[in-house]
């Protein structure tokens, strides 16, 4: 229990830094952060593949092609536009609005019971391999045609024409 | 957990980790050793008998080696950096199994920090997060040639993460599980680099270019970037940046050992299981060799053509290669997979024979 | 594991797959390539697999397949086959479109959204279903935005991608709610609607759909993307895309509320107040455009609306209505967009007064313009009449008579500005010049598919018998 306190406490902060961060460099690290508090979540409920798969995947993939690009871009440091006048408070107003349904939620149902405990063993490799390639076999295969594709589309939208094509 | 267990962990974590920093030192007296024998010279043999005591000698002048801190630079980021680097290179052997179980003081001990299910993506997870690093060091420089050699190093090590990943997988099929210490009892037979020796020399590969080491060394190009991400380190950090790459040459060519060469089994293993980390050592001592051997052997090859390298030959043949071990595993016929892989393995070397001589023609 | 049933329920699916890996390696190594060549290959492989489905992969019942992911249902199989149609009437309209027609890559990115639609249409399950719409949508992202060097076109493709991005988010956390409540991904997973956020969670997986068929709140993105994108895009973003969306609306609706369920009114009442809001909004608004393709974006969003009120009704009549009204309009449509890429394609203009004179310039692509435009606006005897003769009629049996009467209202105001364009076709000159002198050469794909098109709106309009069938076949299929 302290550990989860400690963690989550970790993860809000996190999470908070990348928002106020005003240099997005710093902005992406405190993501990277949050992540892996996220990771240690897992692991904490007893899935450490999901945990690991965490960290390769968001920390070690997606966050490092961000940095890649927010340091490319050059645009690390950001200028204090305010163009959002009435959104922000508006933002806020329904953050509070949040908080308080979930606080109320939690004390008058006073139980979680709705919430159904998976399996034991609904994170271990073998498990997910035997989900992936049976039930959700169709699901993982159209993953690689959208990947495919994605790919596809982020070549035509961005490499430059070659000489011989008009235009 | 009782408190005899933690200690336990903490004295074979002190153990391994007091292991990987001397190997780092030796390492790079073994490596100028073995450079300056490649290339007729003596390397260092003034500090102690034969320059042994040579590391020790670098070690003090570069901790009395004043820190110099760029005005420009992003001081946290700036000097967390070296320590990031280093962090996963010695975290990344805690799955590393060095021997079997050893029975000491009447107590077993498994020689290995953590046996878990997922050993191998452990390893797969925090080579992953070993770029930031070298890219955060290159960023917070506030430097355009560390900066161009950090990003180089992080476009360098996605692309051969893939071919890394993949080269695993081969692994874990033939090994039929995720845990190392399963890894190495599967090769009680056979080693793997013998079973799948195409697998094993793109995974040397592949961690060649992880490791940012020539030929694959990129980063630190000297005529192009001055000297790359670390151009404005000096002193303690400097060698923080030496050490984790020193480092992380040990870890992975005990990844190595274990994956593709049997890990800690040797002969009498069976009866002596305390003889494993003698049999890592002398595996890791090879692998090491072939490192230093590659580069002084090996000129730096250019960038476009070490991305053209990771994605269209390493990437397509060692996703080949993950088919034809399935195939050889379903079909239970193991000799198919030698035969086929080698097939690959010729088919990409005259894709690369082919491309070349392309450019030349172009030229 | 494997049954006949498993590979039929696919079958489409896997030879668009197959086509569309075709094209991609056609594309790098035929180089001496005549520039229609892969549009033809697209668009004969299409017609190939169109006839192939019609063929074989007609289900005899409802079967859940590949462990309860796919429903495998005359729903599924009809609107497959009517993605398919728009999939190849669109390829056609590709070809001869500049930067666009002669890159393999468009043709692939269309296959796969056509892929993805198919598996829209035939989910039964959350995953996927959010994988089929990111399927979806991620290739008609790129084809929005397909032309570099047009600005417009840019802006419609990121504007496309930013809503679509933040929609789907939004229906996720739907989906993630719904998960973490019942502990499975089931389409239909919520049955208890005590459940303190049973409300909000159907709100949430609301807002993907309503998304991508343009329903009031959510119909901002549809003038700025369809003007800008390629119009042989828009034309199949204003169809498919809208008719895949129904599906899931169908699927979803039923499946939560069915006729019996003492939720169902409250439901409906909602979804009639943005039905009306829906048609009047698109139809108020479309009088005042002066770009064509602005104003069949408004059109598109008020038939969005009539085709709602037909989900409204939950009944029976009510789904064949809705399957009825969007197999019209899916063809009628498509006629139009056909048009006027055909048009803009000379005369390089997307302004409504710039058509005028178009009847002395091209007397056949007027004739089809009139087609296309009176069954839009509902016009016996073509396709459009019949269908929302249908829609309504299923409004007036569900006891909601004042839906109907909204609904006739609207397509009173549709008139108008259908019949605006026409009046510029047909009665404005051009001036100071002589029109013949300007003609609008059609080429060989447009004539092919305009005319298939021209035939299947009065198909539907005057034999409306066996195509009314097939629509009362998904509706049965489903209760």
């Amino acid at each position: 229990m302290t550990v989860f306190i400690i963690l989550a406490l970790v993860a809000i902060i996190t999470a908070l830094g990348m928002l106020i961060s005003r240099n997005a460099v710093y902005s992406a690290l405190f993501l990277v952060l949050n992540f892996a508090t996220v990771a240690v979540f897992y692991l904490l409920l007893g899935a450490p593949f999901i945990a690991i798969t965490q960290v390769t995947v968001y920390a070690g993939a997606i966050m490092v092609l961000f940095l890649f690009v927010i340091m490319l871009l050059g645009t690390d440091e950001l200028e204090d536009t305010d163009n959002l006048t009435w959104q922000r408070p508006l933002a806020i107003g329904l953050a509070v609005v949040l908080v308080v349904e979930g606080i109320y939620l939690m004390l008058s149902q006073n139980t979680l019971g709705f919430i159904t405990t998976p399996s034991e063993d609904l994170g271990s490799p073998q498990a997910i391999g035997d989900m992936l390639f049976s039930k959700y076999l169709l699901p993982f295969e159209a993953t690689s045609i959208l990947l495919l594709v994605a790919m596809v589309g982020a070549i035509v939208l961005t490499v430059k024409n070659k000489k011989g094509e008009q235009s | 957990m009782d408190s005899a267990l933690i200690w336990e962990m903490v004295i074979k974590s002190l153990v391994l980790i007091l292991a990987l920093l001397t190997g780092f030192a030796y390492l790079t007296y073994y490596e100028r050793r073995g450079l300056a024998r490649i290339q007729s010279r003596v390397g260092p043999n003034r500090a102690g008998p034969a320059g042994l005591l040579q590391p020790i000698a670098d070690a003090v002048k570069l901790i009395f080696k004043e820190e110099f801190t760029p005005g420009q630079a992003y001081k946290v980021i700036f000097i967390l950096a070296p320590i990031i680097t280093v962090i996963p290179a010695i975290l990344i052997t805690a799955t590393v199994p060095w021997g079997g179980t050893v029975t000491i003081g009447g107590r077993e001990v498994m020689l290995g920090i953590a046996d878990i299910n997922i050993g191998v993506l452990y390893i797969m997870s925090v080579a992953s997060i070993a770029v930031y690093g070298v890219v955060l060091a290159g960023w917070a420089s506030n430097n355009k040639y560390a900066m161009m050699g950090g990003l180089r190093s992080t476009a360098q090590m996605i692309s051969y993460e893939l071919a890394l990943g993949l080269s695993f997988v081969g692994v874990i099929l033939l090994a039929n599980s995720m845990r190392m210490t399963e890894i190495v009892e599967a090769q009680r037979g056979l080693w793997f680099a013998f079973l799948q020796p195409v697998g094993a020399v793109v995974f040397f590969f592949a961690t060649l270019a992880e490791l940012n080491r020539g030929p694959f060394d990129m980063p630190e190009a000297e005529q192009e970037l001055s000297a790359g991400y670390n151009v404005e380190y000096s002193g303690m950090k400097f060698a923080l940046f030496f050490m984790a790459e020193y480092t992380k040459m040990v870890s992975i060519s005990a990844i190595i050992a274990t994956l593709f060469w049997g890990g800690y089994r040797g002969p009498f293993i069976d009866t002596m299981p305390g003889l494993g980390p003698l049999y890592m050592f002398i595996k890791i001592f090879f692998i090491l060799f072939m490192m230093i051997w590659v580069r002084a052997s090996w000129p730096r090859i250019r960038y476009d053509r070490l991305m053209d390298l990771g994605w269209k030959i390493l990437l397509p043949l060692s996703l080949s290669l993950v088919f034809i071990n399935a195939t050889g595993i379903l079909l239970n016929q193991m000799w198919l997979i030698p035969l086929l892989s080698i097939g690959a393995g010729f088919l990409a070397i005259q894709a690369i024979n082919l491309s070349l001589r392309r450019k030349e023609n172009a030229r | 594991m494997f049954d006949t049933t498993m590979i039929m329920a696919i079958l489409p699916e896997i030879l668009m797959l197959i086509l569309g890996l075709l094209v991609l390696v056609f594309d790098l190594i035929w180089k001496k390539r005549d520039g229609r060549d892969l549009g033809w290959l697209t668009a004969g492989g299409l017609l190939f697999i169109l006839i192939v489905t019609a063929a074989i992969a007609r289900p005899a019942e409802s079967t859940l397949v590949f462990g309860g992911m796919i429903r495998y249902d005359m729903m599924s199989y009809v609107f497959k086959l009517l993605f398919i149609f728009g999939s190849m009437m669109t390829s056609f309209f590709m070809m001869d479109i500049e930067q666009l027609g002669k890159r393999g890559e468009a043709y692939i990115l269309l296959l796969v959204a056509t892929i993805g639609m198919s598996l829209m249409a035939s989910s039964a399950d959350l995953i996927m279903l959010y994988l089929a719409i990111e399927t979806t949508s991620i290739p008609m992202y790129v084809l929005a935005g397909f032309m570099r060097d047009d600005e417009k076109s840019t802006e419609a493709g990121f504007k496309y991608l930013l809503f679509g991005a933040m929609s789907s988010t939004i229906m996720l956390y739907g989906f993630s709610l719904i998960f973490g409540f019942t502990g499975t991904t089931a389409l239909t997973a919520i049955t208890d609607f005590t459940l303190p956020l049973a409300v909000g969670i159907i709100f949430l997986m609301m807002v993907g759909i309503a998304f991508k068929i343009s329903l009031a709140p959510l119909h901002f993105w549809a003038p700025d993307v369809y003007e800008g994108a390629p119009t042989p895009i828009t034309g199949y973003l204003s169809t498919a895309s809208k008719a895949a969306g129904f599906a899931v609306l169908l699927r979803l609706f039923l499946g939560l509320f069915p006729e019996t369920s003492p939720y169902a009114p409250t439901w409906t009442m909602i979804m009639a107040v943005l039905a009306t809001i829906t048609m009047t909004l698109g139809n108020a608004v479309a009088l005042s455009q002066t770009n064509i393709k602005r104003m069949l974006a408004y059109s598109s969003i008020a038939h969005a609306g009539y085709a709602l009120v037909g989900v409204v009704s939950l009944s029976e009549l009510g789904v064949g209505s809705v399957t009825f009204y969007l197999i019209a309009y899916v063809m009628t449509n498509l006629a139009a967009f056909g048009v006027i890429a055909a048009f803009s394609r000379v005369a390089g203009s997307d302004e409504i007064s710039d058509y005028a004179g178009m009847s002395r310039r091209n007397p056949t692509l007027a004739l089809v313009a009139l087609v296309a435009f009176l069954s839009l606006t509902g016009m016996p005897p073509f396709g459009g009449f019949v269908a929302k003769v249908f829609v309504f009629a299923a409004a007036v049996k569900a006891d909601m008579i004042w839906l109907a009467v909204i609904g006739v209202l609207n397509s009173i105001i549709g008139v108008y500005y259908y019949l605006t364009v026409l009046k510029v076709i047909y009665l404005h000159r051009m001036e100071g010049e002589n029109e013949e002198a300007h003609p609008i050469p059609i080429t060989r794909p447009y004539a092919i598919a305009l005319t298939v098109l021209s035939f299947a709106i009065l198909a539907i309009g005057i034999v409306f018998g066996p195509w009314f069938n097939i629509a009362s076949s998904v509706a049965e299929g489903l209760f």
